[in-house]
């Protein structure tokens, strides 16, 4: 059972290390995007690799960056409209 | 039942390629937003399908689901949020 988890888990590193590289590296008004870009796949690689390691309690971690993207995001966005 | 699992985990895989394939290849970040709307819908309904699928009813699927509940208003929100700081940083509203 585990293993089309792992897999999956896997491929998914590439988008997110791509978009993870695009909100380090471009310019500021590109940043913001790729970070909520990031987020997204973060999600979802959390949910994929909690299946493939087959433990229920880090499932949390999935919710927990789920719920802080709000703050974080809004943060950011206020930053990059005023400040940055 | 795994193979259900890894046909939903395949077609999730694939969506994220694609909306990643996508989001490099828009021009704007207006555009590119909407590529985060699609992630953030297809992307985590196929993986809480996958969760369902192998897990069946569990904690851990029902927190799938709050996840994919969750991240639709704070997608949308944060979309907006987003939108409108570019226009603003633009100098196109105040």
């Amino acid at each position: 059972m585990t293993d089309p988890w792992l897999i999956a888990a896997l491929a998914l590193w590439p988008p997110l290390v791509l978009t993870a590289i695009a909100a380090a590296r471009t310019t500021v008004r590109y940043r913001l995007v790729a970070v909520q870009m990031a987020t997204s796949l973060t999600i979802i690689m959390l949910i994929v690799l909690s299946f493939a390691f087959d433990q229920a309690s880090s499932i949390d971690l999935a919710l927990t960056v789920a719920l802080l993207t709000l703050p974080g995001t809004l943060l950011l966005a206020l930053f990059e409209e005023r400040w940055l | 039942m795994t193979s259900a699992v890894a046909i939903v985990l395949s077609v999730m895989v694939l969506t994220v390629w694609l909306a990643s394939i996508a989001f490099f290849r828009l021009p704007t970040p207006f555009q590119r937003i909407h590529v985060i709307t699609f992630v953030n819908i297809v992307g985590g309904a196929l993986a809480m399908l996958a969760a369902f699928l192998g897990d069946g009813v569990s904690s851990r699927s029902l927190k799938c689901t709050f996840i994919w509940l969750a991240t639709l208003p704070i997608g949308a929100l944060l979309s907006h949020v987003t939108g409108r700081a570019l226009h603003v940083r633009e100098g196109e509203r105040r």
